[in-house]
């Protein structure tokens, strides 16, 4: 009797969550209309706002230069590129240094003298030297659209908005097991859910592609340097004051990334992720947002990595119980619940691979979607890995910058593309 | 695509996409004359199945089956209080036990067929008005959506059989809740999701109602945007998928899933099933088959016959006519559900026209809609006077439709309104209830019909081994291994038509009808029900 009381509630408990990760995942294609509405609209006539864009790069000559050219290819015609380099990286600031001397009064290098470099703190370095009105943060690996500005542009004047949060989507599936779930992590991320996040007035803004009002962000005080997801965290504190958070994704528009290269990369990717959620819940920020259900949706959303990873290691204990013990054949049905659940996701997640490959004209075959299948359980084991990882560093006060490397992977694929 | 501009220059310009359509949608619970056309045709059809419900039609042994095994499942004893042996899935009397529960609870001796006809009237209106609601997502006008609405709940096969406890009433709700759903006009993903749950739910309550998935999947298709179809129709499938598999998935878990020696299976259970004799081609003369299509329209002729003739149209016109795409679904149902009678092999029970019927009222609206939409569409360059001969014409249709039908249906409404064919049923109940005619009930054993069989418990026999259901004593080794002499340990046989005409085929029942003279009888010729003591002397 005790069993069976046990197993329902957890299986309950673990179907509501699942059920409610699902609900949010889909949001964006809930009807046609929702889905029309997390596009970019048309830009019309010129951008009339000035763009500093800060490029923040450490150890990141095989990629800066691309990227920075790429860049300068933007058709707005109103913007600057900051380039921040550290004072112990020469490689990285002489390529820094030939861009800027290539491209005089768009590209400028700014010098991060910190002891102990982190990425907001080179950011909030170069924040004083912004002039433009909108400032825009992208990694050096990002491959960025030329129209995107313009469409930005049109986004702030168009919906009033403080923030304007673009796309960013990893584009080599095919590079391994873990970068297909990788690539549509990202897809489902910024696809779906952060168009919720942005309606609900509650938002964890993205790393890069995310483009801030200057005098809002020097309101704010720029990035919070001592923490490791400084993007959540801005993004947390500007939904908390009542900024206004507009959310666009558009396949053509995307910031195209690469996943880690290797698993052990991504393990460390995502503790470092992890651990700056909890850090930002344990920061409280959020208590300020206005309503109870705005608060829930952060306490949940802050700790889903944790929700997530948990889940992932009960729903087989849950059924072993189920199949094993003697459990009335009721309780054992609902412990099915949770799982049934997890196969929905699944189900969704086949369709969102074909989407994906679609959006992106990229050939996904049947081996992928086995990939994906198969792949499903020992992702959500690297990630309960991640989460119990970030839980024992943040308990032992260890906070330091787990960086992650760049290849270069992506961008034989865009060639290709495009 | 998403492109909204001109993208990288080396990528060729891809045409635009054209912008979302933004269709208005359609808000019942706020339209005052649809509420009101709705109420007031529910308000009629309630009327009409409830005046005399328990007293029209005639007490069906299935009812009483499926109405026991609720009042099992209320009272803990499992899925039946005989061994459940998969013969259906087993969610259409769970719900009964759900609707029933709080009337049971106050009377306990309410829970027995006539009473718990009530019950359905509750399913009865929510199909109706899910017929109105899906007539009018699916483009109806209001006069088009009530027809059909009035068709499928007024229609005297409908109200004889709608008001018995069937599975298949309760399948026919879900699935329209599935078309309802289908047919969102938000196109909202989750309903979508919604209609692939109630789909399961409703083949989990008759499984017959499989075999129209594929119509309701045209359904969805037509009704889902492009950009949003492969998730709507995914989450769709998947739900009705991951729901239908939990039966096979609790036999799984009950053992029961395979055959094996010493225990009943769903594979057994499905092998009945497909292996029941057929009752041969419906149009044959003189087969079972024909029988019930005839005791269909000795009820009504122009529902099942237009009906079916409208949804051949239909279905036909799909390509050029815009009702026929619109109703493809529901017509595609009834045609599918047509031919699958049309099986010269098949095994037609009678209640199967309950799946059919909201189908068959839904094409018939629709053609009639189109009839009228084809008269009263103006054409430019004809004058005032052809407008009024137009309406003439739709008005004398009107006419000639009501004085066909109404008489008819009337006739054929009076008797469930008026007479009591139950009464032998009650007074054989109140007999065997009264302790001067049998003085312990609950040492007595009576084979008797599934229909009176609650009676009989209320009256104090014991379930299952003192009230028997009569073809257990043969076909049930849990139950004939408590009669070691066979007939001779029987005391009575309640002898309805059902009992009289199954005993050919059961050796035990026919020998205790062979070995026992009636004590009490009730009612008149072929439908008397008779107690029949078994001869103490044989004994």
């Amino acid at each position: 009797m005790l069993t069976s009381v046990f197993v329902c509630v957890v299986s309950l408990a673990l179907f509501w969550m699942a059920a409610f990760t699902l609900w949010w995942q889909m949001h964006a294609w809930r009807t046609p209309e929702t889905l029309a509405g997390t596009r970019f609209e048309p830009p019309n006539g010129e951008g009339t706002l000035s763009f500093s864009l800060l490029v923040p790069a450490r150890h990141e000559q095989a990629v800066l230069e691309h990227t920075v050219t790429r860049l300068l290819e933007s058709t707005h015609g109103r913007f600057e590129i900051l380039v921040i380099v550290g004072h112990d990286d020469p490689e990285t600031a002489e390529v820094a240094g030939k861009v800027a001397a290539a491209a005089p009064g768009r590209v400028r290098v700014i010098v991060d003298t910190h002891g102990k470099k982190n990425k907001p703190k080179a950011l909030n370095t170069a924040l004083p030297h912004c002039t433009g009105e909108v400032v825009g943060v992208f990694d050096a690996e990002d491959q960025v659209h030329p129209e995107l500005l313009t469409h930005v542009d049109h986004a702030f004047r168009a919906t009033g908005a403080d923030v304007v949060q673009g796309g960013v989507q990893l584009i080599n599936f095919h590079s391994s097991w873990y970068s297909l779930r990788n690539c549509l992590e990202y897809f489902f991320w910024f696809r779906s859910r952060l168009h919720l996040h942005a309606e609900k007035g509650f938002i964890p803004l993205g790393g890069n592609t995310v483009f801030v009002r200057t005098e809002v962000l020097r309101e704010a005080g720029g990035w919070d340097p001592e923490c490791l997801a400084e993007d959540c965290d801005l993004g947390v504190r500007l939904s908390s004051r009542g900024k206004r958070v507009v959310v666009a994704y558009d396949s053509e528009m995307v910031t195209r990334e690469e996943t880690p290269g290797t698993l052990m990369s991504l393990l460390k990717q995502r503790t470092r992720w992890n651990q700056g959620f909890l850090q930002v819940y344990r920061k409280k920020d959020w208590r300020q947002l206005p309503t109870v259900a705005q608060r829930l949706l952060a306490r949940y959303t802050l700790m889903t990595p944790f929700f997530q990873a948990f889940t992932g290691l009960i729903i087989p204990l849950n059924i072993a119980i189920a199949l094993f013990l003697d459990v009335p054949a009721g309780v054992a049905v609902v412990t099915f619940l949770p799982a049934v659940t997890m196969l929905v996701t699944f189900m969704f997640e086949i369709v969102g691979l074909h989407d994906f490959g679609t959006q992106y004209g990229l050939r996904v075959r049947f081996v992928h979607y086995l990939k994906l299948i198969l792949g499903g359980p020992f992702y959500q084991l690297m990630l309960a890995g991640a989460a119990v990882r970030a839980v024992w560093r943040e308990q032992r006060g260890r906070s330091d910058w787990e960086l992650t490397r760049h290849v270069g992977a992506h961008l034989a694929r865009e060639d290709v593309t495009s | 695509m998403t492109a909204t501009l001109p993208t990288a220059p080396a990528v060729p310009a891809a045409p635009l996409p054209a912008p979302t359509r933004l269709r208005p949608v359609l808000r019942l619970r706020r339209s005052r004359p649809d509420l009101l056309v709705c109420g007031g045709l529910l308000a009629a059809i309630l009327l009409v199945q409830g005046w005399n419900i328990t007293g029209f039609p005639a007490l069906s042994d299935d009812e009483g089956t499926y109405l026991a095994q609720a009042w099992a499942v209320q009272e803990g004893k499992g899925l039946a209080h005989y061994t459940y042996w998969y013969d259906h899935p087993p969610l259409g009397w769970i719900q009964i036990a759900l609707v029933t529960w709080i009337p049971a609870a106050l009377s306990p001796d309410a829970m027995s067929v006539a009473p718990m006809r009530c019950a359905m009237l509750l399913v009865s209106a929510v199909s109706a008005v899910l017929v109105y609601v899906l007539g009018r997502r699916l483009g109806l006008q209001k006069w088009a959506a009530a027809l059909a609405t009035a068709l499928f709940g007024l229609s005297p096969l409908a109200v004889v059989l709608q008001r018995e406890i069937f599975l298949d009433n309760l399948a026919v709700m879900w699935i329209l809740l599935a078309f309802c759903l289908a047919a969102s006009p938000r196109r909202h993903l989750w309903h979508h999701f919604g209609a692939g749950l109630a789909a399961a739910v409703a083949v989990l309550s008759k499984e017959t109602m499989l075999v129209i998935l594929p119509a309701l999947m045209l359904t969805m298709w037509r009704h889902s945007h492009r950009d949003t179809r492969k998730f709507a129709v995914t989450g769709a499938v998947t739900a009705c998928g991951l729901i239908g598999l939990a039966y096979p998935l609790f036999a799984f878990l009950n053992h029961e899933l395979f055959p094996g020696p010493g225990h009943v299976s769903l594979i057994d259970g499905i092998t009945y099933q497909m292996s029941r004799p057929g009752s041969g081609f419906v149009l044959d003369e003189g087969s079972g088959a024909h029988g019930v299509l005839h005791s269909w329209l000795y009820y009504d002729r122009v529902l099942p016959l237009c009906g079916l003739a409208a949804a051949v149209v239909l279905v036909a016109a799909a390509r050029w006519s815009r009702t026929g795409r619109a109703l493809a679904g529901p017509a595609a149902a009834a045609v599918i559900l047509a031919l699958v009678a049309l099986r010269p092999s098949g095994y037609l029970p009678a209640m199967y026209v309950i799946q059919v019927l909201p189908f068959l009222a839904l094409a018939l609206a629709g053609v009639a809609a189109s009839v009228v939409g084809v008269l009263l569409r103006s054409r430019p360059g004809r004058g005032a006077r052809w407008t009024v001969v137009r309406r003439s014409a739709v008005g004398m249709l009107a006419v000639t439709a009501a004085v066909l039908v109404v008489p008819r249906w009337y006739e054929g409404n009076r008797p469930a309104l008026t007479v009591d064919a139950n009464a032998p049923y009650r007074a054989a109940a109140s007999w065997l209830g009264d302790r001067t005619n049998v003085a312990d009930p609950g040492g007595t054993r009576v084979l008797a019909d599934d229909a009176i069989w609650l009676d009989l418990v209320h009256a104090g026999y014991r379930p299952g081994t003192g009230a028997v259901w009569f073809y257990k004593a043969d076909l049930d080794p849990a139950v004939t291994r408590t009669m070691p002499r066979g007939w001779r340990d029987v005391h009575y046989v309640v002898s309805s038509p059902t009992v009289r005409r199954d005993a050919v085929t059961l050796p035990l029942v026919k020998a205790a009808l062979e070995h026992s003279r009636p004590v009490a009888s009730f009612g008149e010729g072929e439908d008397r029900i008779e107690i029949r003591r078994v001869a103490e002397t044989a004994r």
